[in-house]
């Protein structure tokens, strides 16, 4: 019935070209510190996630889509057992720690339950979403970001968001209801600014502001990010020739601001060409959204691009100082596994879809 | 309006593409920006940000005295400096360091905590201490050699090497006035590291060193004033005191010494008027020394000469209506004899024939009311008023050295002129500066161009007339033993500052002279602030300029003009009393010498012999003579008619075994060096074409070796 002839391959190669480049990152940025040996730690990573979205891929999209609801209900609990029992580190209550040492950090896996879940709930045919489709909507996704938010993580928390504008787009949101909604959360910022934001996620989004104010905290990295990046110049400075980010005045440079890495030791050539090959990327997801065999599956795979979409703008955005500085690493090339094995479950959702578009 | 199932998605989906499209080449855009555009800005911040560069004092050049010895060096020393982010506790290890540096713990821990970098803990700390340091082998604490300044003669000269600050800069004296050349370059240290502040590796560049700079000073003349002025300070009780030793033929200041004084290695320095270099700084009034001026601008112009008698009106003068009296009454004294008893009114009758003008042009000829130049900070040009603003009686003031305000090298190059022959040689302290390179270098001296103040026949009148003060004046306490003396003392009131009226308690009492007359090896000025007791010129400085001239002549290896006399009449020159010197004791001797032969006793009381017969037999005394020491009658007997007298402006002296001068005029140039030559003395000579003028005049005598200046005109 499935074949893999109609597995994107031309997806999976771009994928692994990418995520090739950030191994060779993360040995370059960690060489010679406490981190050394992380890419080969990314490498088992990334070949877990190839099987996983083997696995993924051969799971019926929609058995998922049916039991949207288990995975939803499941995730919200998880996300509540992290705030009871989750491991604080950094000051931050994300984690929930496994047996044999690894961490895990369900707001991960909930964004892809809330792609299955709004998907699911889009997949009737309308062309027009009411209001109730947008509040009922908006209210799926609300639950877990409120969740996330008080743990807190407003990066991921915020992760969430272009999943839910994607959804609500597709799914036919009315100008005069996008408009209402702007409205509101244009009314609302200031009380959430108040009452929602902790004091150091305020610091962060004014330090993106007047990031020359406080040169030392926030606005360091962002200088930083810039400096590594700017004095990369055309060129690069090669692999682990970036002073910047082997001298460990680039924050995070195998994580959060490994773009800046990237771009400090592979240049603007480097950093175009990486960029190219993330379009590449996105273009051939939307196409496979085009092909989806029906509007559920489309909407799975177009969550997918926003989340995709949403990681890479703001992190580069970040390193290049379009963006505050959040805490959103580079997706495929960030070290990391929850980050990876989540784009690796999230293709083969989107591989899931695409083997399908000729059944029925 | 209805739509397909996918229409409405689909378009969706291509403003979705469209957006992602957008967002990448707007990121695009700003790297080509970040990476292209401003690639240079963000590599300098790169490079900024890697390594931090501090600053490693230079080491300062070395000031040597003319013979290349040392009187300012540096040596290396250890800074202490930290890098607090090594530092596990920055408490406890501030309260070890400020235990053993004696400094406040609080203090070194805020510098510790202020940088995660660098800071210093300590700098220039002496080599004990950085051992103790050492020793501990403290965590992130690390040492510099820097460079520090020391004066190995300590107060030896003190006003004139100046001093430096913390940071080795130079505040004051040579030090401060060769700033620029001493100082040399900084060097710097280099430190990468990255941005948890680990420190990693350094570079140094070397600091440049500085010029050295060789001063005229001679070390030992140097410590012989010192010495002498030290000694003086504690027989007079005065509160300042100066001398300065001239080369009068080149300008080069030998030695130049101040009271009070200061050792420029210690920081703290209690006495600020230690600091002041009281030789180029101190403005004061002349007094008497200044009548020399009168009389050779006067001389020069023609207006008088020695022998001339000038009525000096029992001591009253009545200058523009107003009456001012000398000290003593005198009645007919020649102009000689004016300068021999420093008398006023005649200063002040002779001033009036040479009128306001002419009397200014040779006092700034003279140099006063300008600055000599010497190389040292703070030089006074002194107080001398434009003749348009002269009172009626300022000329009569002026001519006895009052209401005029000279600095002390102002009046040694004054005196210098005269020993000079009459050419005005720029005072030098500097001879040069060598290339940075601490050993030491000999540096030719090349002096100022001069100017010819008088003529040498007036310098040579001069010179004799000052010769009869220290033989006959008020000068006879600076008598040298072997060497001929000329100079001039003086006593001026200071200004009371709380009354604005002469002090009748605080004197700066002066002597000013040079020696061997006839060739003069050196001019020596002593100027001593508010003697207590006795106070004149003639009782406090001439006595120190004795000892300073003589010593500094042996050292010099000058050849004596006059016989060495026995160690008797250096106990006969000791007794010279205070009032046969001071000015009040001049009515006396020019009774004697009106009514008498000169040389006559002046005192009741004083043995036969009198002291200045007995200077002036010095120059009676031959070598052979010298065998059996002559009985003080003996010698009184011998002298009497040759003493001192008034000869055709020059003081003709019988010097056994010199030389009688011949006559040079009429002679060309050749013949009259070859005639020099075969006699044994030293031509000066000046001008071209066959001989006008000369000085000593012909038939004079004059010692072996001594020079006569001869004026060549066509």
């Amino acid at each position: 019935m499935i074949s893999y002839r109609d597995f994107d391959w031309v997806l999976l190669g771009f994928v692994l070209l990418i995520c090739t480049l950030g191994v060779v990152e993360i040995y370059s940025t960690t060489w010679g510190t406490k981190f050394a040996g992380s890419h080969i730690k990314q490498i088992y990573w990334i070949i877990a996630g190839v099987l996983l979205m083997f696995v993924v891929s051969l799971v019926n999209y929609q058995v998922l889509l049916e039991n949207a609801k288990w995975f939803y209900i499941i995730s919200i609990l998880s996300l509540l057992a992290v705030a009871l029992f989750g491991k604080k580190y950094l000051g931050a209550r994300r984690w929930i720690q496994l047996p044999g040492g690894q961490h895990f950090q369900p707001s991960e896996w909930v964004k892809f339950v809330l792609i299955i879940a709004l998907a699911e709930y889009f997949s009737e045919d309308t062309d027009r979403a009411s209001l109730s489709d947008v509040v009922k909507a908006g209210l799926i996704a609300a639950f877990p970001m409120m969740l996330v938010l008080k743990q807190p993580d407003l990066g991921t928390a915020l992760t969430y968001v272009p999943v839910v504008i994607v959804a609500l787009f597709l799914g036919g949101i009315q100008f005069k209801h996008a408009m209402v909604i702007l409205l509101v959360s244009g009314v609302l910022m200031p009380a959430v600014w108040h009452y929602g934001l902790k004091q150091y996620q305020k610091e962060r989004l004014l330090t993106f502001l007047h990031p020359e104010a406080d040169s030392q905290k926030g606005g360091y990295q962002l200088d930083q990010s810039k400096i590594a990046v700017g004095s990369g110049g055309i060129w690069g400075k090669g692999i682990r020739k970036g002073t910047q980010t082997q001298g460990s005045f680039l924050p995070e440079p195998h994580t959060d601001f490994i773009f800046a890495a990237w771009c400090e030791e592979h240049g603007f050539v480097g950093a175009v060409g990486l960029l190219l090959l993330y379009f590449m990327v996105l273009m051939r997801l939307i196409h496979n959204a085009q092909t989806a065999p029906d509007r559920a599956g489309g909407f799975v795979v177009m969550g997918v691009v926003a989340v995709l979409l949403f990681h890479i703008l703001v992190n580069a955005g970040m390193v290049v100082g379009y963006m505050p500085v959040t805490g959103i690493p580079l997706p495929l090339m960030s070290y990391g596994g929850s980050s990876l094995l989540f784009m690796f479950l999230a293709l083969g959702i989107v591989m899931n879809v695409r083997m399908r578009r000729f059944v029925n | 309006m209805p739509k397909t199932r996918s229409a409405n998605p689909n378009t969706r989906l291509y403003i979705l593409a469209g957006f992602l499209f957008f967002w990448f080449l707007a990121i695009c855009i700003r790297l080509v920006w970040v990476q292209v555009v401003d690639y240079a800005f963000f590599s300098k911040q790169a490079l900024k940000q890697q390594q931090r560069s501090i600053e490693v004092s230079p080491v300062r050049g070395y000031i040597y005295d003319r013979n290349g010895n040392q009187l300012a060096g540096s040596m290396a020393v250890d800074s202490v400096f930290a890098v607090p982010s090594e530092i596990p506790d920055t408490h406890s290890t501030a309260g070890i360091l400020a235990r053993i540096l004696r400094a406040d713990a609080t203090e070194i821990e805020n510098r510790l905590n202020a940088s995660h970098a660098f800071a210093w803990v300590a700098r220039k700390v002496d080599n004990q201490t950085s051992s103790r340091i050492r020793a501990l082998n403290l965590k992130g604490i690390y040492f510099q050699k820097e460079s520090k300044r020391f004066y190995p003669k300590h107060e030896l000269a003190a006003q004139v090497l100046g001093y430096v600050g913390l940071d080795d800069e130079g505040l004051g004296g040579i030090e401060r006035e060769y700033e620029s050349r001493l100082k040399g370059k900084p060097g710097t240290m280099l430190i990468s590291m990255d941005a948890k502040r680990r420190w990693f590796g350094r570079v140094e560049k070397n600091p440049d060193l500085g010029e050295n700079v060789v001063l005229t000073i001679d070390e030992k003349i140097q410590y012989i004033a010192e010495r002498e002025l030290e000694q003086a300070m504690h027989d007079t009780q005065a509160e300042a005191g100066t001398i300065i030793v001239q080369n009068p033929h080149t300008g080069e200041v030998l030695a130049l010494a101040n009271r009070p004084t200061f050792d420029p290695n210690v920081f703290r320095i209690p006495n600020v008027q230690a600091l002041k270099n009281r030789a180029v700084s101190d403005v004061y009034e002349p007094g008497s020394t200044f009548k020399v001026v009168t009389l050779a601008a006067a001389i020069e112009e023609k207006l008088t000469n020695p022998d001339e008698v000038i009525d000096c009106q029992m001591g009253s003068i009545i200058v523009n209506g107003l009456r001012i009296h000398d000290h003593h009454p005198y009645g007919g004294l020649t102009v000689a004899q004016i300068l021999q008893h420093s008398s006023d009114v005649g200063a002040i009758k002779i001033a009036l024939r040479l009128g306001e003008e002419r009397f200014d042009r040779y006092i700034r000829a003279f140099g006063f009311g300008s600055q000599t130049g010497i190389e040292l900070p703070g030089e006074t040009r002194g107080l001398t008023r434009p003749v348009s603003r002269w009172s009626k009686v300022s000329i009569g003031a002026i001519s006895m050295g009052q209401e005029i305000g000279v600095s002390p090298v102002q009046l040694i190059s004054m005196i210098s002129t005269i020993a000079n022959d009459g050419v005005y040689v720029p005072s030098r302290i500097v001879m040069g500066t060598t290339a940075p390179r601490s050993t030491a270098q000999l540096v030719a001296f090349h002096p100022m161009e001069g100017k010819r103040v008088i003529s040498p026949m007036t310098a040579a009148q001069m010179k004799h007339m000052m010769e009869n003060v220290v033989l006959n004046g008020t000068g006879k306490s600076a008598i040298l033993n072997g060497y001929s003396t000329a100079g001039k003392t003086g006593t001026a009131q200071k200004t009371d500052p709380a009354t604005g009226r002469y002090s009748k308690s605080h004197y700066i009492a002066s002597f000013s002279g040079f020696a061997p007359v006839n060739n003069p090896a050196v001019t020596v000025l002593v100027v001593l602030d508010s003697p207590v007791g006795l106070h004149e010129g003639g009782q406090v400085a001439a006595p120190v300029f004795s000892r300073v001239a003589q010593q500094v002549l042996a050292y010099l290896n000058v050849t004596h003009d006059v016989d060495l006399q026995d160690p008797r009449w250096l106990l006969l020159r000791a007794k010279v009393k205070p009032e046969d010197v001071a000015e009040g004791a001049a009515e006396q001797i020019i009774t004697i010498a009106e009514a008498g032969p000169p040389g006559q006793p002046e005192a009741p009381a004083a043995p036969p012999t009198s002291d200045a017969r007995l200077m002036a037999a010095a120059y009676k005394q031959t070598a052979a003579s010298q065998a059996p020491a002559p009985q003080p009658a003996e010698t009184a007997g011998t002298v009497a008619p040759v003493a001192p007298v008034r000869a055709n402006g020059t003081v003709v002296l019988d010097v056994a075994g010199g030389v009688v001068v011949p006559d040079f005029t009429g002679k060309p140039l050749r013949a009259a060096l070859e005639e020099a030559q075969a006699l044994g003395i030293e031509l000066e000579v000046s001008g071209s074409g066959v001989a006008r003028s000369q000085s000593p005049a012909a038939g004079s005598k004059i010692p072996h070796g001594g020079h006569v200046s001869v004026r060549f005109g066509r």
